[in-house]
């Protein structure tokens, strides 16, 4: 890979000095492949002999399956294989992401049972997608329907399990609530909305014996090898998964999910490569995104706006046969100080396909409570809604009951408000305005835990003095390949550009999934520390070395700079790949992990990179870690339409140290703008009927388009947390969309009198 | 249905002859036969814009495009952009300076659609290029980027 910007000569390590290193604003590095259309995604590879497999899905929410008619199908040109739940080969039950077994087995990626519209029942394999699209709608289902719940306003849904693990309490939450002077209750909603990665979900799969290829975007490769795996009854490592390049994942590539156990087991059935591609409304059911939720607030306050007592009560969500639960209480129980609060929730099943993860699963549901909530008190007691959560200011973690390694929340209020004018603002809704359009000035805070994993990595010195790093750790368009090569010309003293880096490949030294806003901090430190290594072997051999140039000098060490190795003691000045030729190596390999050197045998490796077993809580050791930011937003509501526009953003994040500013404001902006999307546009629309999600595609779900998007403005107020990593940064791909729904609806209220707590805001609540 | 049609394609430049279905789309065509991948499905149902190509200079979504539509004209896809060894396009160079993708896989149909746009003299105002790109989904969020690195590869072109 080739990089753009030239290593300056005199690095600073920060954003000033213009060069490559880490904290400048180097542009990445895979971004030549991704402009020429020359990055292979998954879908893109063609072995010998590849066919295509199509999905079936079913078009009922409960029952089961009577009579599946494939004589057509099977009759059909080109057809290999029809599959259905009678034909499939039966698997064996995979562990789950936390190391504990799965459902009793076999596992079957097909079933006769139905539990939601949309689920797999057949597939078929075919010579051309075009053979095995038609074959596929030739298959007839007869099925045997009985009533579905489709959502959990359905009274029948009744009021769901307990989360007992989800609960959270301190002090005497109802009984202080009760005494409080001023108290306000609201209930706040949001619905199904779906991850859609403009890139539709799908594999190539390919067995030679008994080991299989797959080329599948993943955000977790090892855990999902491990899935593989198992599900096969083959040794992990029989399973090779590649996935370079990921065309968005938002949280929803990083299990193996059926329709690739279908692809595997047609491509074992067949003994023939098989590239299945999920359409895109299969994309709506393959696999679920965030839960509907639905949370109801209690606050007392002071007549000043103190808070007093914070009791939530909340549900979302969850399928027939799993347990999904979306955590609305993990901002609630951390943004401001009080001395009382209760929290408790419940999963609510319907017949729908198990929801998951979707960008700061939790954080972000439960900040659009709180942080409305906040600023329903602040015009309550008749204080600024900045002034309000300046008041109930947490010093310290509320709930763990320990100091913030750093919170930049306070200089974030300040910076973002300055920056947005927000002194200019009358507090009065409906006070302020342009024409026929009603403005509002909304504000609304978010933060993200700091999550941590061990990985590892390796590094290579070539004798061309180039290096190499390789991990199993992805980049999905964080900015994965150019950060760890920043990080690994910083230590070892090398111009970025003389750096490759390899990712996304089982082959690779492991690493945990891509999730939960970790990798960036947890790669850099395994990358940094292999790095180092070879620096110091590389240093080592040329002090040592009988032939090396440096040995007459007797240095205790010496220095290695833009791939040129010099003395401070003066004398000749060397580079890598002269004092590699000199010692005749042809290369230097050193491979680390971030484990604890205690307790870092083979078989924990492998539970590290591929359970979620090892990924420490953010308030494990003496400090709660976590990254803040505040967004100021304005809205122009059109007073006779009712038509909703974000005409500014000014948003104020704390991320700590900020590896590579230009890429790190990407992502704060990718995540706002998601937000903007939640809070006006995004709802998956449910039949409720049947529990058909019936906008299941990109016309009728709508997420943001660059017309709905103004400029946004982005100012990073963190400094480097050496408690929250390794090099000093906290979260920031989940960040930035916590606390963008609250403040568009708080704005949204300001300029129009009217509260809307159940999103997306759309024009019809505004008008009724 | 099963019977094939020969198809001669002028893509970036060159001539291909390909045995296909007439039910093949032009973007399967390209990325399932020509081996051009640099062309992305991410609907296949003419919503997202990922697909988007020129033929005859003029955007086109592929996915909505048989290939037999193709046939007698000049389709350029995100490979074909620039002359093979030469520099990037002003737009890939701008996108690039600008970060103005992520996860890259939208990335070819906004450039496309970009060159597109700048050529249509649709790119004369940040609010007229919000509008005429907005045919391309960017799930992962780069709106205002592609924005800025529109506007700076329309003064450089022009």
């Amino acid at each position: 890979m080739t990089t753009d910007i030239l290593p300056a000569k005199v690095k600073r390590g920060d954003a000033s000095d213009g060069g490559a290193s880490l904290g400048s604003r180097l542009s990445r590095i895979d971004g030549p492949a991704k402009i020429t259309g020359a990055a292979r995604y998954a879908l893109e590879h063609h072995p010998e002999g590849l066919c295509h497999a199509v999905i079936v899905q079913s078009t009922i929410g409960a029952g089961r399956i009577g009579v599946i008619d494939t004589a057509a199908a099977d009759a059909a040109p080109g057809v290999l294989m029809v599959l259905t739940p009678d034909r499939i080969m039966p698997l064996k039950s995979a562990t789950t992401w936390l190391d504990t077994p799965g459902p009793d087995g076999p596992y079957l990626p097909l079933t006769n049972m139905i539990n939601f519209v949309g689920q797999h029942v057949a597939a078929v394999v075919a010579e051309t997608f075009e053979q095995a699209t038609a074959a596929a709608a030739l298959i007839k289902i007869y099925y045997e329907e009985t009533d579905a719940i489709a959502t959990y306003d359905d009274p029948r849904s009744g009021e769901g399990m307990a989360l007992d693990h989800l609960a959270v309490s301190w002090g005497e939450a109802e009984e202080a609530l009760a005494e409080a002077p001023v108290r306000i209750e609201a209930t706040y909603r949001t619905p199904r909305e779906y991850n859609v990665p403009i890139e539709p979900h799908g594999l190539v799969a390919q067995w030679n014996g008994d080991k299989l290829t797959v080329w599948e975007p993943s955000q977790w490769i090892n855990g999902m090898s491990r899935t593989y795996a198992e599900w096969f009854g083959v040794p992990y490592e029989n399973v090779r998964l590649v996935s370079p390049f990921i065309g968005g994942g938002f949280g929803s590539k990083a299990f193996a999910l059926a329709h690739g156990a279908i692809a595997a087991c047609a491509a074992k059935m067949l003994d023939r490569p098989v590239k299945l591609a999920l359409t895109r409304p299969q994309t709506f059911t393959a696999f679920g995104g965030r839960p509907a939720t639905r949370q109801t607030l209690r606050l007392g306050a002071t007549e000043e706006g103190r808070l007093v007592s914070i009791v939530q009560t909340g549900a979302n969500e969850t399928s027939r046969d799993g347990v999904w639960g979306e955590p609305l209480a993990s901002v609630t129980a951390l943004m401001y100080a009080t001395p009382h609060l209760a929290a408790r929730q419940t999963v609510v099943p319907v017949n729908t396909v198990l929801p998951s993860a979707l960008r700061a699963p939790g954080e972000n549901p439960s900040a659009f409570g709180i942080e409305c909530a906040i600023d329903e008190l602040s015009y309550e007691v008749g204080i600024d809604p900045v002034a309000i959560r300046l008041l109930n200011y947490a010093e310290e973690d509320p709930h763990a009951k320990k100091p913030w390694s750093t919170r930049q929340l306070r200089e974030a209020y300040e910076a973002g408000a300055k920056a947005f004018g927000w002194e200019k603002r009358t507090s009065e809704p409906r006070s302020m305005r342009d024409g026929h359009h009603l403005i509002g000035w909304g504000v609304a805070a978010g933060t993200y835990p700091v999550r941590r994993t061990a990985g590892e990595a390796m590094v290579r010195l070539f004798a061309d003095g180039r290096a190499e790093v390789a991990s199993s750790g992805i980049d999905m368009g964080q900015g994965t390949y150019t950060i760890l090569a920043q990080t690994a010309a910083d230590a070892i003293g090398l111009p970025v550009d003389q750096v490759e880096v390899k990712l996304g490949d089982s082959a690779l030294p492991g690493a945990p999934v891509a999730g939960g806003s970790q990798l960036a901090n947890l790669m850099t430190g395994a990358v940094h520390k292999a790095a180092l290594a070879a620096r110091d072997e590389l240093i080592g051999l040329a002090i040592g070395d009988p032939n090396s140039p440096f040995r007459a000098l007797q240095a205790n060490t010496l220095s290695v700079a833009d791939g040129v190795i010099s003395s401070p003691r003066g004398g000749e000045e060397v580079s890598i790949a002269e004092l590699m030729h000199r010692l005749g190596r042809d290369k230097i390999e050193v491979l680390r992990d971030t484990l604890p050197e205690t307790n870092n045998s083979a078989a924990e490796k492998h539970r590290t990179y591929t359970t979620i077993t090892r990924m420490r809580s953010p308030t494990e050791g003496d400090y709660s870690l976590h990254a803040w930011c505040v967004h100021f937003i304005e809205v122009r509501v059109d007073e006779d339409f009712g038509t909703v526009r974000v005409s500014r953003v000014v948003s104020a994040l704390d991320s700590g140290r900020l590896y590579n500013p230009k890429l790190a404001e990407s992502q704060w902006k990718g995540g706002i703008i998601m937000g903007i999307g939640q809070a006006l546009l995004e709802e998956g629309l449910v039949d409720r009927r049947k529990g058909r999600v019936i906008n299941n595609n990109l016309g009728d779900y709508l997420i943001a388009t660059n017309a709905d998007i103004p400029d946004i403005e982005v100012i990073s107020v963190g400094v480097p947390d050496f408690h929250a990593s390794v090099l000093g940064g906290k979260a920031v791909g989940e960040l930035g969309i916590v606390g963008v729904a609250p403040a568009i609806a708080n704005a949204v209220y300001h300029a129009t009198g009217k509260r809307i707590r159940d999103l997306p805001i759309t024009l019809e609540k505004l008008i009724e | 249905m099963s019977k094939s049609l020969t198809l001669k394609l002028a893509v970036n430049g060159a001539s291909h002859e390909l045995t296909v279905e007439p039910r093949v789309t032009l973007l399967d065509a390209l990325r399932e036969h020509l081996g051009l991948t640099g062309s992305k499905k991410g609907c296949d149902q003419g919503q997202c814009g990922a697909c988007t190509v020129h033929v005859d200079g003029e955007r086109v979504l592929a996915c909505l495009t048989l290939a037999a539509q193709a046939e007698g004209r000049a389709v350029t896809t995100i490979e074909g952009l620039t002359p093979e060894g030469a520099d990037l396009h002003p737009v890939q160079a701008a996108f690039l300076s600008h970060d103005a993708f992520q996860c890259g896989y939208c990335t070819p149909g906004q450039i496309m659609s970009a060159v597109a746009c700048i050529k249509e003299g649709h790119a004369g105002s940040d609010a007229e290029i919000r509008e005429y790109m907005s045919g391309n989904l960017c799930r992962c969020g780069a709106y205002p980027h592609i924005v800025a690195a529109v506007r700076q590869a329309k003064e450089v072109m022009s």
